[in-house]
């Protein structure tokens, strides 16, 4: 396989923080295992890691030969920001007093746990897949390559797809 | 997803419901018939051909993601544990999208350059390895008998529930029509069967969404009247604690790339450049099917809390109890015969991964083809349902056990191998094997001591996230003892696909 170092950056570093994000959630697990259970840090190392994993292995997915992730930086670093600081702000924000005022129907931490991390990635992410699509994800050109590459390989094996 | 139904719902069985019910029963027997009538090779049967549209696609993948749990289960939980429980469903905000990006283009490129059909396959495919091939087919298998007699279960409840014929009869009857197209048809009958029930679900789900809003007077007067008796519950976690809910969304949503049901339906798309609309559609899809999930689990608490509603004699009961206490006749049958879709729709999934597995991947692993794969195909379809059908007779707490590892054990198995597999040069066989194995017999050891009672987990700590964690780490592990020459061991079509 050939590999650009700008592709190699991208994945190198979307696999350490994948890494780094794994282990974060496995010490939060861990925690909760001493006596007494689970320590007030621990779902704060979740809080964390979990958009660093699914933020991470988004990067590994989407990146592609020379052109790392080019425009995708954005709507995947939107998507780190809005889960990592919706679950930090359920964790940190104190409860509602009574009879505050709701939020589109729920009280504010509710509210930004459904709205913000249930509904607003998906006004950002789909769409940020479709318009990049072409340049980003596939083209007519690529499916050419890997069907060519095929035919080539079962010329080569006959009677054997795999 | 989870344990589907593990009480008896009420039985409804009047005219309009039985009404609605043979007509649903109906439209399922003619759309197999349709397609049987274009199921001639294994290709077709396993894989629709590699020929399925856009929407058709979209629609049937919605149906078999979310099973009965999102219509019972789910707003049950709900009920139960407050908006915890949304941590199951909120990570559909990212989990299309991601794995668009993650597999949807790499595995429909496998499929075109080398015809794969199942999962394993590309795990094979990856890593030159039947061993890895079959590991991961025998992990699969496992979580699919859980996940089958669970489904019948539930498929006999709904039906005795509608019909009124005994839940033994139920999950026979249930299971014969399913396994009916599932022969017939193949995957062919399944997919647009579930196009049939997904439509089904969604209408039903967003007409019981607005009629509880409408009954309780909008969100804000349904969070009022919880907030005074019980704000906890629509605290961010609800009754959970943040490590348990958290742990929830970490299961679903990193577990969500591994879900054969979901990833195999990549290979299915006609045309790979239609991957473009994919994640958008499938995730409005899920969030007009989950609506009732949310609506009926709030509203339940609000009626029940002003006394609209009589308090639930067990949780399962908040979507059946709702429906016959506060809705029209047609609006219930509608969603009782959506509830029945569900759970067709995901036991006819599973039968063809299951039968897929066994007369593909595992002779493969023991490096055998099978002549005729079609043939074998449909009598391994019907083996599987016959015996999930005899399974799901047993004790409902055994079924309840093969139910809920389902999800766990295929995110811990074959996320680490598969998702990221085909997108790192630098990881091996080895790798992937240790994380198959580690994720099947974590599972199973954590799991099994958990329903013996030998051992407890700590609040907030589950088998499954346990097994996911440790799968990852066993899977870079193994990767990087053993990364010598990791990237030449890929075949060049395979490297090809990996870095597009």
């Amino acid at each position: 396989m050939t590999s650009s170092p700008i592709q190699d950056t991208t994945r190198r570093a979307a696999r350490y923080v994948l890494v780094l994000s794994i282990l974060a959630i496995a010490t939060g697990y861990a925690s909760a295992f001493k006596t007494g259970g689970a320590p007030g840090w621990a779902p704060w190392m979740l809080a964390i890691g979990m958009p660093a994993a699914l933020g991470s292995i988004m990067v590994l997915g989407a990146a592609r030969g020379s052109k790392g992730i080019g425009a995708l930086k954005l709507p995947f670093l939107f998507v780190f920001v809005v889960l990592a600081s919706g679950f930090c702000l359920a964790l940190g924000l104190p409860a509602e007093a009574k009879g505050a005022t709701l939020l589109f129907g729920l009280p504010l931490r509710a509210a930004i746990v459904i709205y913000g991390i249930g509904l607003l990635p998906i006004v950002v992410l789909p769409v940020a897949y479709a318009i990049t699509f072409d340049t980003q994800t596939l083209s007519e050109s690529d499916i050419a390559r890997v069907r060519e590459l095929a035919a080539t390989r079962r010329a080569a094996n006959p009677g054997s797809e795999r | 997803m989870f344990a589907l139904l593990q009480t008896s719902l009420p039985h409804v069985a009047q005219p309009v419901v039985i009404g609605v019910g043979i007509a649903y029963f109906t439209v399922i027997v003619a759309i197999s018939v349709w397609a049987a009538r274009r199921t001639r090779t294994a290709s077709d049967f396993f894989v629709a051909g590699h020929g399925i549209g856009l929407i058709a696609l979209t629609v049937a993948s919605v149906s078999t993601s979310v099973s009965g749990f999102a219509f019972i289960g789910g707003p049950g939980l709900i009920y139960t544990v407050g908006l915890g429980a949304m941590y199951i469903v909120l990570p559909a905000s990212v989990t299309n999208v991601m794995g668009a990006w993650v597999l949807a283009k790499r595995m429909r490129l496998l499929g075109e350059a080398r015809g794969l059909m199942t999962v394993p396959d590309a795990i094979g495919a990856r890593y030159r390895s039947p061993a890895a091939q079959g590991l991961a087919g025998i992990a699969m298998l496992v979580g699919i008998i859980g996940y089958m007699a669970t489904n019948a279960l539930a498929m006999g409840v709904v039906i005795n529930a509608i019909f009124g014929v005994g839940i033994g009869w139920g999950i026979w009857l249930g299971m014969g029509v399913t396994l009916a197209y599932s022969v017939a048809g193949g995957i062919l009958a399944g997919i647009y069967n579930d196009v049939f029930q997904g439509t089904l679900m969604a209408v039903a789900s967003v007409l019981v969404f607005l009629f509880v809003l409408k009954v309780g007077g909008g969100l804000g007067n349904i969070s009022n009247t919880i907030l005074a008796s019980d704000p906890t519950f629509l605290g961010p976690w609800g009754k959970m604690t943040p490590l348990a809910a958290l742990s929830f969304f970490f299961v679903f949503g990193m577990g969500s790339l591994g879900q054969p049901q979901g990833v195999h339906k990549y290979y299915m798309l006609r045309d790979p450049m239609q991957l473009k609309w994919y994640p958008l559609l499938k995730t409005l899809g899920l969030i007009l099917v989950l609506l009732l999930y949310f609506g009926v689990g709030v509203g339940v608490k609000a009626f029940v809390t002003n006394g609209m509603m009589a308090p639930l004699s067990a949780p399962d009961q908040a979507t059946p109890s709702l429906l016959l206490s506060i809705t029209p006749l047609f609006l219930a049958a509608l969603v009782f015969s959506g509830v029945a879709a569900a759970t067709m729709s995901a036991a006819n999934s599973f039968i063809n991964i299951g039968a897929a597995v066994v007369m593909h991947d595992l002779p493969i692993a023991f490096g055998k083809r099978l002549k005729n794969e079609l043939f074998w195909g449909r009598a391994v379809t019907v083996l599987i349902a016959v015996a999930a059908a005899i399974i799901a007779q047993k004790s409902g707490t055994m079924v309840a056990f093969l139910g809920i590892f389902g999800w766990g054990l295929f995110a811990s198995t074959l996320v680490p191998a598969l998702a990221v597999g085909l997108n790192w040069e630098g990881a091996t066989k080895a790798g992937a094997i240790a994380s198959i194995a580690t994720g099947l017999i974590v599972t199973l050891a954590l799991e099994t001591a958990s329903f013996r009672k030998v051992f407890t987990f700590p609040s907030g700590v589950t088998a499954s996230a346990v097994a996911l964690v440790l799968s990852f780490l066993m899977f870079f592990l193994f990767s990087w003892l053993t990364r010598r020459d990791a990237k030449n061991q890929i075949d060049p079509d395979v490297a090809l696909i990996m870095e597009l």
